[in-house]
Parts: structure tokens; sequence; C-alpha cells
């Protein structure tokens, strides 16, 4: 009986999933798929590594965006989202190669030495005059994170977050929104990793960090420590400022073009969607707050 | 053979070979002007010709960028290079201040000999032992993070450039105290007794005799010191605190032009260039006397 | 205890390492006495003026200055050495002080004079060298007879009760020479109790009560200046007479 269950499950799953990609197809007009098509021809000749997809990606990458600082793994937004491009563009799990390159250095000019780089990137003007970003994959809002006891947590009017001493590391958007919305008095304390301002943050060197709102979460539920145990508090995300994240990609680069096919391909079947639900969607449920 | 001088008759060959000629005299003259020019030339030519030239002279020496740096832009957080650099000289001023006077300090205890000061003394040796071991960028790290995670209430709330300058005077004072006590040893035998003989105490050798005559032998390696030290003072970026090279930093992260860099470079090599120069004219002229005393 | 001698050196023994440089020395100082010491280069006539003001610790024997025993462990040697003057061969001025500051650096910080009264008397001092002119200037600047009369003054503004000289001239150009002895002659004339160590063998012959005679760290012979130059008892300090003729 069970044997048989399976079986018509499986039976059922296949059907849905053939009328799903038919009428997708049908759906969006013939274009898409035969632009895949055409792209799965021609990107072994635009790839860093012939053969192969060459991602770039920080180290350590974290929750939510990868899982266990393994991008390979395919768990985490990001790392399932690269393997759902790969896999539209017919390349297969196997030859998707990975490779460090530190958040810094990638968004500056000059030759890259990967396809494309999937590490929250956020496309700014400034950027993108130095490098190719793909169409958005994420939409995505800043927030601000404190301690759970800190005076933030009850003060926040937009008044008085300009009194607060913030910490941030160099380069980010989060620093730029604090100097482009928020206007606090106090001189702004750059540093340059991340984990350097959380541990200011953690020493009481600084009142809070404004950074990108599912980095916000996992930051205040599981690194923001005091005594080993979780003492951070993520208190709001601040309104969009139409700010995305982009795949990054060696200025002029022409597989730019495939990608956004792929990611295109990806909205428009859902699978978009539903990582962004299976992944990031505890982080949308943060109150908003005014800067 | 027998002792004297030679008896030969003939007259020796006194003239250099002819190879060497050119660099004497006139020729001399001729040579170093060829081999300078040869060397500019390459310079230039590596400079100017080579195939990132262009995008090299934009990105890190172009002008506009480089004033928009020096002055900053702080609406949009851009701050100035040139306030920056006043966190750096500050810095460098007060912690000087404060090495010297520790420096010597622990000199004092380390050339001691009175029973009492004993503990102090092994103290002060492993003191300079680890300090001049252990990499300036770390105990940064561990001073300016560290202090203010152990929670001692005023110890554990200053800003970042006071643990900026606790880690410079830790260290510095270090290596300080060993060029002071070089200084000290280094004072003739001969002096000390003769003030011992007067009856003066030790103490009052040590200040009136001893010091002066330790500190002036020293100046060039205590120059060089402050010099490393105005450069270190960047350091205090790691830290959170905004100083020129940090400034120059966040330009660059922010506008994707790197002259910023160049403009601080430009900034430190303006104080340190003539302290440099300084400290060879000292040496020189120290070594002038030293050599006029001789003969 | 005869209260005319100043300083009373009995049996003295001092070794460096294995080395016995001074084997059982005694000799005694009285007042406004001259006692010249001679001997060879190691003799150990320096390491016996260095015991006689403490800057060495003796190994055996005893030191006592007017019948006070300086072994004594309740003895302060700073106060000791301030009515011990020394003089050393190579001068020894402080190069970062001028002359006259030289001279005022004893009084005033070890004696606690004050400043004024001692700056009279040292220039006072000055005046009877000639050098009272050169007050300001640098020891550098002096030739080394000026700088060597300067550094007998600097003793002598201690107001010592005797003076510990150790071959004064021995690094001087030899027509600088003159004007030293000079001045330790118009010293010992005046009545000033001094223990001379010196190669100066006329000098000695004239200025002498007493000569002593160290070889290798042996009092060997000891006497007046007629006995010990024109008829010496002992072989090695004929021999040594001879080679220093």
């Amino acid at each position: 009986m069970r044997t048989f269950r399976l079986i018509l499950a499986g039976l059922l799953s296949t059907t849905s999933l053939v009328a799903i990609t038919l009428t997708s197809s049908v759906r969006a007009g013939a274009s898409p798929s035969a632009a895949i098509a055409k792209c799965q021809t021609t990107i072994a000749a635009e790839e860093y590594t012939k053969g192969k997809l060459t991602v770039g990606t920080d180290d350590p990458v974290y929750t939510p965006w990868f899982v266990n600082n393994k991008p390979t793994n395919g768990k985490g937004f990001e790392s399932a989202l690269t393997y759902a491009i790969a896999s539209v563009l017919g390349i297969n799990k196997s030859n998707v190669v990975w490779t460090y390159e530190p958040f810094d250095n990638s968004y500056t000019p000059g030759p890259k030495k990967f396809d494309f780089d999937i590490n929250e990137i956020s496309y700014t003007a400034q950027r993108a005059k130095a490098v190719t970003f793909s169409e958005s994959y994420y939409a995505v809002t800043q927030s601000i994170v404190t301690l759970k006891n800190s005076l933030v947590v009850k003060k926040h009017t937009p008044a008085e977050l300009k009194t607060y001493l913030y910490g941030d590391q160099i380069g980010t958007t989060g620093l730029a929104y604090i100097y482009d919305h928020i206007h606090p008095t106090q001189q702004t304390r750059v540093y340059s990793t991340l984990d350097q301002a959380i541990l200011a943050l953690q020493t009481g060197q600084i009142n809070a960090i404004v950074v990108d709102t599912p980095d916000g979460q996992y930051m205040a539920s599981s690194e923001v420590e005091k005594n080993k145990k979780p003492d951070g508090d993520q208190i709001g995300q601040f309104p969009s400022t139409g700010e995305h994240y982009g795949l990054l990609f060696t200025k002029g680069n022409p597989l730019v073009g495939c990608i956004n096919v792929a990611i295109t391909a990806l909205r428009d079947n859902g699978t978009l969607a539903a990582l962004t639900k299976k992944w990031l969607d505890i982080y949308t449920s943060v109150p908003v707050i005014k800067p | 053979m027998s002792l004297g001088t030679d008896e030969s008759s003939s007259t020796p060959n006194l003239f250099a070979p002819r190879h060497r000629r050119i660099f004497v005299g006139r020729r001399g003259l001729v040579a170093s002007t060829v081999s300078s020019a040869v060397l500019i030339g390459v310079l230039v030519a590596i400079f100017f010709w080579a195939p990132g030239s262009a995008t090299v002279r934009y990105y890190y020496f172009n002008g506009h960028n480089m004033w928009q740096s020096f002055v900053g832009h702080p609406q949009t957080g851009l701050l100035s290079v040139g306030r920056g650099f006043l966190t750096n000289i500050w810095m460098c001023l007060l912690c000087e201040v404060l090495i010297l006077f520790f420096g010597l300090a622990v000199a004092w205890i380390r050339v001691s000999r009175s029973p009492v000061l004993t503990p102090f003394r092994v103290l002060a040796t492993a003191y300079t032992d680890v300090f001049r071991g252990v990499p300036l960028l770390l105990v940064v790290f561990l001073v300016g993070f560290g202090l203010p995670a152990l929670g001692l209430g005023f110890i554990s709330s200053q800003s970042p450039d006071v643990y900026g300058c606790v880690a410079l005077t830790i260290t510095y004072t270090a290596y300080v105290a060993e060029v002071f006590r070089a200084g000290i040893y280094s004072v003739p035998n001969g002096q000390i007794l003769a003030a011992r003989s007067l009856g003066l105490t030790h103490g009052t050798i040590m200040r009136r005799v001893t010091l002066p005559q330790a500190v002036r032998p020293v100046m060039p390696p205590l120059l060089n010191d402050f010099i490393t030290l105005q450069k270190d003072t960047a350091l205090v970026s790691v830290l959170g605190a905004i100083e020129a090279a940090r400034a120059a930093q966040i330009y660059e992260s922010t506008v994707f032009n790197g002259s910023g860099l160049v403009v601080a470079s430009l900034l430190f090599l303006a104080i340190t260039v003539p302290l440099t120069r300084f400290t060879d004219r000292l040496l020189d002229r120290d070594r002038k006397r030293r050599l006029a005393s001789l003969s | 205890m005869n209260d005319n001698v100043v300083l009373d050196l009995d049996r003295v023994v001092k070794r460096f390492g294995d080395n016995e440089v001074l084997s059982g020395v005694s000799l005694q100082l009285h007042r406004h006495e001259v006692v010249c010491l001679i001997g060879a280069s190691g003799s150990g006539k320096s390491t016996l003026l260095r015991c006689a003001n403490l800057l060495e610790r003796i190994d055996g024997g005893s030191i006592s200055l007017f019948g006070q025993s300086l072994l004594d462990e309740r003895i302060d040697p700073d106060l000791v050495r301030r009515h011990i003057g020394m003089v050393f061969q190579s001068f020894n001025l402080f190069p970062h002080l001028s002359v006259l500051e030289n001279i005022l650096l004893g009084p005033v910080r070890a004696l606690k004079r004050d400043r004024a009264e001692a700056r009279e008397e040292a220039l006072a001092l000055l005046e009877r060298i000639g050098l009272r002119d050169r007050a300001d200037e640098y020891p550098d600047r002096l030739s080394g007879g000026q700088q060597q009369r300067v550094a007998i003054v600097r003793s002598l503004a201690m107001r010592p009760a005797l003076l510990l000289l150790d071959e004064v001239t021995s690094a001087l150009d030899p027509t600088l020479v003159g004007e030293v002895l000079d001045l330790l002659r118009d010293l010992a004339a005046n009545g000033t109790t001094m223990l001379i160590a010196t190669h100066e063998m006329n000098f000695a012959r004239d200025v002498a009560r007493q000569v002593a005679y160290l070889d290798h760290g042996v009092l060997v012979e000891q006497g007046t200046p007629e006995q010990i130059f024109s008829h010496p008892e002992h072989e090695s300090t004929r021999t040594f007479l001879e080679r220093v003729r």
C-alpha cells in the first residue's frame, strides 16, 4: 500500500511540475526559453574558466545567505540562488566553483577573478561605474542593531537617533545610510570589518550598528553576545531607499546578459519568491522606524 | 728580509688604469651626470609609458580628487584627510612625551642596583622583553578591544584615540627604555668615579652627571623612534577612530579614487622628512666633533 | 691613637677574582704630610688609592680615617668621600658643565652650601690657578694641564681632609706637566695632606716627606726620599729606580 502511495505521489509531482513548466513557458511566450537555450550554448565562451561557473564570495559568510560557511552545500539564500541560476543555464552542480573575494575588493575597479560575485553587494551608482551589476535579486532595507538593554531600544525618534554613537564597516551601504539619512552629531566609528564593529558594540564602545535587515536579524539573535548568550536587539528597519542586491561582474562582462536571463526566468517561475520565502521570510517581520 | 724602507731604485707606476680614469676629475663629473640622467629617465619612462599608466595617474594622482579628499565633504560623510591628520599629530606629540618619560623611568629602574628595587627590576626586564616582541598591531587590538571588554568603569569607557595612545606608549616605551639604557652605559666610567669621589649620592650622580651625558648620544635613535611613531599613529584606525589614512580609505571606498591615499602620504612626509634631515645633520655634526677631538 | 694620623691603611688586601692585587699593604698618612707612592704600572698604586676612598671594597685588613674605621657597616661611603678628595689621571671633568659648574657641583649638591657663597669661593680658587677668566667655558676648550688643575681645584672646593692623586700628570703632554706639578708643590708648601701616586721621581724627591715603593701589590720599601732614592735597601727597588732614571 505504501509503495503505491509513493508512486502516486511521484507521478502527481512530476505531472504538476511539467504542467507548471509548460504553462510558464506558454505564458511568457517562446522567447525566454529560446533565450535560455541560446545561453546554454554561448555561455561556455564567456566563462572565466571555460566549462566552469566561477563564483566569488567572502570568507566567512553568514546565515541566512550561506549556512555553516560552506557555499557548496546549496543552503542559504545566496548559495541556493547560485545553484538555481546554474541549473537554469544547464550547468551541472559539480561545475560550480567557489572562490574567495573579500567584500572590500569586490566593487573596486579592475578585472575580476570570477564570473560573478554574490555577497549581498548593493547596487550603487558609484560602484556601477567601476563594475557591472546584474538585475536585482533581492530588495533590501537597512536596520538598526543595538544591545538588549540599550537606551536606543526605547528611544529612537529621529531626533534621538541623531544623538547616538554609531559604528560600521568601511565601504558598506550601512555606513552610507548613517551619513546620508541619520546625520548623527558624534563622529561615526569606522572599522575594517563588521566583526570589529560587533565587538565594539558588545564592549559598549558604540551604541548601534546599521546593517542590512537580514544580516541585522542574524546578528542580533546570534552574534551579539554577553556571557555567551545572545544580547542583541534589532530594533527596527528603515524605510526602503530602493536599495537592492545584484550579482557583481567585471565591468563590461557580456556574461551578465545570460545571468539576467536566468534571474528573470527564476522570478517568472516563482523560484526566486520561493527561495526568498524559505530563507528570508522571518526577517520581514521587523518593525519599520524612521531615520 | 731586512727591516727598513724599500731600497730598489726604480720609480713605481703611479697612474690609474685607463678604464678607471672616467671616475676621476672632470670625467667623474660626466660619469655622475650620465648615471643620474639614465636613472631618472628609466623611472619617468616606467611611470608614463607603462600600459596602466593613465589609469594609475588618474586613480592615485588626480588633482581634483586630491583636493576633495583633503578638505572632505561632511554632508556625504566624506571626512577630511587634512582634519584626520590633526589626530595623527596630536597623538604623536602626546604619546611621545609619555614615552620619553616612562622610557627614562624604566631605564632608570633597570640600571639601578638598589636591593629595594629588585622586584621592579625584574618586572622592568620582563616588560621590555615582552613588548619589544609583540607586534604593535596586536597590542592595539588587545588594548583597544580588551580594556573596554573588562567593564572597569573609567578604564573601559575611553575613546579609541586614548586606547591607541596607550598601546603606542606601552610598546614604544619598551624600545626607548633600551635606548636610554644603552646611553647610560655609554657614559665613561671615569665620570662616575669622579662624581662618587666628590661624595655625591647615587641619585644626584644619575641626575646631574649620568643622564645629561647619556641623552646626547642617543638623540639620533630617539629621533628615529619619534619618526616611526608618527607613522604608527595610523594604526588607531583599526579601533574605529578616523585619522588621515582611514579618512583616505573612506574616500576611496566611496568615490573609487585613491588620490586621498597619496594626500595622506604627503602629509606624513611633510612631517617625517624634515625630521629625518635634522637627525642626519645631528649625526654628522656629532661625527665631525668626535673626529676633530681625536686629531 | 695618634690624632695626627689622618689616614691609616693597615694590612690592606684586595683581590680581583683570583688575582691578588694588594697583599697586606700598610701605610699611614699624617696631617700636613705628603706621601708619594712609586712603582711600575700594575703594582697596585691606583687600586690602593681607590680602596682608600672606598671606591673599591677591600678583602682584608682595615682602613681608618681620623681613627674611625671605614669598614663599619654604619658608615655612609658618600659622606666619607666628601672628606677625601681624589684626582684622576684622565681628569674626568664633567664635559656638559662649565669649569665653574664643575667646581660648584660638589659643594652645592653634596655639602648643601649656599650657592652664592660657594661661587665666590670657586672663583677665588680659579683665580689662584690663573684660570678665573675661563670660568664659564667648557672643559673641552682647555688644555690638558689646565683641565687637570681645574680637577685638582674641584676636589679642593670640597675642603677635604686629604687629597688622593692618581698619576695626575701621566696623561699630559710633557710641556704641560710642569704647571700641574707646580700647583702640587704649592699645595704641599701650604700644608695640604696628600697621598700621591706618581712616576715623576724628581717631583717626589722634592715634595714628599715619605716615599713608598710598591711592587706587585707588596709595599716593598718605605722611607724618606733621601733613603729611597739614594740608598734603596731592596733589590727590586734598586732595579725599578734604575729603569726609570
